[in-house]
């Protein structure tokens, strides 16, 4: 253990942990989003997600035919092609999100109650989903161009204030302020709300409930794209189980804001991104990983309603 | 000779939230008597169920069953204790016989547990024999004995209610607590239910029933309590509870089933 | 589907005597020891020697499905975390049987009463939580154990252990790579004896709890069932048997790490459970064989075996969520017959 680092690389570490946390909150919301309407956990949202950081960097080699060696971009070309490949990111996590959804649970909504397997058919996807991208790069890791020169702009009380972390920043801000406006504004956002409290009176109201499930895994597979395309921009480089990593961490934000509660996958994410960075600085990276399930444990076990969320272990009689 | 309280409710309330589900409920239930629980949709009759059972811990009040408190005892042991229940809805077990469902209950007063069965030692094998015979006893008594191999959830709607009568049975209990028995039944079947929960109660049980058909708890309760918004409203004789005011209020005026 | 296996093999069962099940039942075990003949035959694995295949994926992969079955199939506790109890298994072998001297047979019991220990750890600490719940924390389990496992250098961290050493001869058998059959026997041996255990505790109170859990826990709960008890107990024999599986599994393969003991065992297990049919101990024992087998045999599948895992959960769950074998009313016929 050692504090050292984490004293004197303070202000830096806060800042990159904020701009994890935003990446972690926007993947959060395909979790908690889906549970708030399903009661199911959405283990492909993992696999979403990988699939926008491939799509992001693809748009970049592929549409626009840009290597590992080319010279970051500027002025419009770089707006144009960074907005490219945030849209690539976003559309392709979304179109799969709704996929799956389609795919591997709407069948057993209608057939069965039995949570266990929904759990498994989600697992099933997650799976095939990342065993698939596996053999397609042959396990090999995909870089990205840099686009984006990294420069730094300001400095913080200490902190550099690099041009992509402040970019996730205000992009993530903004996603989650228009995100917010949507669920309590729109009448298919308070659709979702109305599923999430009561599935069987929503359903019994008139409301479209295939319609409402469809835009919360569409919703939850933008806001996990976008974190995609930010994920590329920032650390440059993705593989096939990079989902798998992320996942879970995002998941456990959800979980320690208080799985269901938009706002609790907010603070989740953020607390988890910062906790994150601290503790690698005292424990070491070898044991990143290990910071995420540790945490996630120890709220299932002592409190599972999160920060802010509701209990969902009650007994039904 | 007068009757012991079985069942004692003192000052009950329970609240979810903002909802006060049940207001200083105070309820008797006497030895061996039959008492019905009445109430419009949403008075909180399931909830009293449900707070004796151990389902929901109460927010204050006592509950005493035979003299000794019943608060904070975990659902098992309040069973063990001697309290079963029916549900409003069928909750058998499925994908077992009516048999097995009714010895998953009898097995709750056994000692022998895994190792024993492991082993097939002398005690398991002897309580595995009682506890079958048992079952079998009871299957005949309520009358579905020819179901005992069928899966709970292939028999008839009216076998499956009274299967989950047999099945609280299993566990030996003193007090009963039926959770709308005859719902779905027509005049004969609620006719016959009716004689069977009287021949239960002769048996030296007591039952606490929750129901909505009048004309079957004015036939077989000894006394009748009435809940309205969590508050009880009457306790008393089932000819006087009719004619209640308050009571004809709360209904407006249902006096019987019109199934 | 017209043709049942299922209840076809259960009519042959119940339409028997005594003496022609025991007969049956004989016929079934010798056909499973000489499964090595097949050796010689179209059923012969290309990289790998058949007999030893036999033994490692399939025997160890089927005797873990049978544990995990007890846990997911039966009491419907989904536990994503089950590789870690092969993997104590596995430890305590490699670990005490070094340094206490002990073989294989002699750390056996060990193995499986450190498998168990954990499994009372681990259950009490997750098991009143429900569902979902219970499969993340079950998961986050498995990989903080392997994690630490991976960074602790006094078990050998990535590592791991070598040297590991094979079962003595016993009773005239060789464990040795000349005599990989001998492997597969144990392992044949172990899981008749699970079978066995499985059976006889199904037709009795604790197949009856696991069954009532699985099925509506909180209604089991007020008839009387002590459920976290039997959940535990569910957990607790599950890790006995893969604590079993890890130690064989240690000493045929004389070297661990915690690389082996990946998540993506727990979900082949898992796998194996579901496609075979959970709760069924055969269509387990079918799903884990043909599983374990088919990816052995057709070499390119076996590239893509986890990708084709993720297809069968996905395809098992929504098509046929009972599984191949799906649970059986056996136990209306066993109800008939005293105890034995």
């Amino acid at each position: 253990m050692d504090f050292s680092v984490l004293i004197s690389e303070f202000p830096t570490l806060t800042v990159d942990g904020i701009a994890l946390g935003f990446i972690y909150v926007l993947i959060a919301l395909g979790y908690t989003m889906v549970y708030g309407v399903l009661r199911l956990i959405n283990f492909a949202n993992s696999e979403v997600f990988m699939l926008g950081t491939f799509a992001s960097i693809l748009v970049a080699t592929q549409i626009f035919s840009y290597t590992l060696e080319s010279e970051p971009l500027t002025g419009f070309k770089l707006v144009y092609t960074m907005l490219a490949m945030l849209l690539g990111a976003m559309i392709i996590s979304g179109v799969v999100s709704v996929l799956v959804e389609i795919v591997a649970y709407r069948r057993l909504r209608a057939v069965t109650s039995n949570r266990l397997t929904s759990l498994i058919s989600a697992i099933g996807v997650s799976i095939f989903l990342a065993e698939g991208v596996r053999i397609l790069t042959s396990s090999a890791p995909m870089g990205a161009p840099r686009i984006l020169d990294k420069i730094t702009l300001t400095t913080v009380f200490g902190a550099d204030i690099r041009i992509d972390i402040l970019l996730v920043i205000i992009f993530a801000i903004i996603l989650l302020v228009c995100l917010d406006l949507f669920v309590n504004k729109s009448r298919l956002g308070k659709g979702i709300r109305a599923v999430s409290m009561d599935y069987d009176t929503a359903k019994l109201m008139g409301i479209n409930i295939n319609k409402v499930i469809s835009t919360t895994f569409l919703i939850g597979g933008l806001g996990t794209g976008a974190a995609a395309f930010f994920y590329v921009t920032v650390y440059e480089v993705t593989v096939f189980r990079i989902g798998f990593e992320l996942g879970i961490a995002a998941f456990t934000a959800a979980v320690l804001g208080g799985i269901g509660n938009i706002r609790g996958a907010f603070a989740g994410g953020l607390a988890l991104g910062l906790i994150e960075m601290y503790s690698s600085a005292v424990f070491g990276t070898q044991w990143k990983s290990i910071t995420a399930f540790v945490i996630l444990v120890l709220v299932l076990l002592f409190r599972p309603n999160g920060i802010f969320g509701e209990s969902l272990q009650q007994a039904r009689v | 000779m007068t009757n012991s309280v079985i069942l004692e409710l003192k000052d009950l309330t329970m609240q979810f939230g903002g909802v006060k589900a049940l207001n200083q409920v105070n309820l008797s239930v006497k030895k061996g008597e039959i008492c019905a629980l009445i109430g419009p949709n949403g008075a909180g009759k399931t909830t009293v169920f449900n707070v004796v059972t151990g389902v929901y811990k109460p927010t204050s009040g006592e509950i005493n069953f035979n003299g000794l408190s019943l608060k904070g005892k975990s659902r098992h042991r309040i069973t063990k204790s001697g309290i079963a229940r029916t549900f409003q809805n069928v909750r058998l077990f499925g994908d077992m016989t009516a048999l097995e469902n009714v010895l998953t209950a009898t097995d709750v007063h056994n000692r022998s547990g895994l190792i024993g069965a492991m082993f097939t030692t002398p005690r398991s094998r002897r309580e595995e024999s009682a506890s079958r015979k048992k079952a079998q006893e009871i299957l005949e008594f309520i009358g579905i004995a020819n179901r005992s191999d069928q899966l709970a959830r292939n028999l008839p709607y009216g076998d499956q209610r009274r299967l989950e009568i047999a099945r609280a049975m299993g566990t030996s209990p003193q007090l009963l607590l039926l959770d709308e028995p005859a719902a779905g039944f027509n005049p004969s079947e609620k006719k016959s239910l009716g004689e069977l929960i009287v021949k239960i109660r002769n048996s030296g049980y007591t039952v606490l029933l929750i129901e909505h058909d009048m004309s079957l708890v004015m036939d077989i309760s000894d006394r009748v309590a009435v809940l309205d918004f969590g508050e009880k409203i009457a306790d008393d004789l089932p000819k006087l509870v009719q004619d209640n005011p308050k009571v004809i209020e709360a209904y407006l005026g249902v006096p019987a089933d019109a199934s | 589907m017209a043709f049942n296996l299922r209840d076809f093999g259960a009519n042959i069962w119940a339409k028997s005597n005594k003496w022609q099940r025991y007969l049956l039942a004989l016929i079934f075990i010798i056909a499973a020891f000489s499964l090595p003949l097949l050796e010689k035959t179209f059923f012969n694995t290309p990289n790998t020697p058949f007999v030893s295949v036999l033994f490692y994926p399939i025997g160890l992969y089927t005797l873990m499905a049978l544990g995990l079955n007890v846990v997911v199939g039966k009491s419907g506790l989904l536990d994503l975390g089950y590789v870690a109890f092969y993997a104590v298994g596995a430890y305590t072998a490699g670990l005490l049987g070094a340094s206490l001297k002990l073989n294989t047979w002699e750390v056996m019991p060990l193995g499986i009463a450190f498998a168990m220990l954990s499994g009372l750890i681990l259950g009490a600490a997750v098991l009143r939580l429900k569902g979902d719940y219970l499969a993340i924390v079950t998961l986050g389990f498995g990989e903080i154990i392997r994690i630490t496992a991976l960074n602790t250098p006094a078990i050998g961290a990535s590592m791991g252990i070598t040297n590991i050493a094979n079962p003595p001869t016993t009773f005239g058998f060789k464990y040795d790579l000349d005599h990989p059959e001998s492997y597969y026997w144990t392992i044949l041996i172990m899981i008749i004896i699970t079978i066995m255990a499985i059976r006889i505790l199904s037709i009795r109170r604790p197949g009856r709890a696991w069954e009532a859990i699985r099925q509506d826990e909180d209604v089991a709960e007020l008839m009387g069932v002590n459920i976290y008890k039997y959940k535990l107990w569910a957990f607790v024999f599950g890790a006995a048997v893969g604590g079993a599986a890890g130690v064989l599994f240690a000493s045929e393969s004389m070297f661990i790490s915690p690389n082996i003991f990946k998540l993506e065992v727990s979900i082949f297990i898992l796998a194996f459970v579901v496609f075979g049919g959970m709760g069924n101990i055969w269509g387990v024992i079918l799903g884990a064989v043909l599983l374990s087998y088919i990816p052995e045999r057709i070499r390119f599948i076996s590239d893509a075996r986890m990708l084709i895992f993720g297809l069968v959960l996905i395809i098992m769950m929504n098509l046929r969520p009972d599984g191949l074998l799906p649970r059986k009313k056996r136990e209306k016929i066993k109800s008939d017959k005293k105890d034995s």
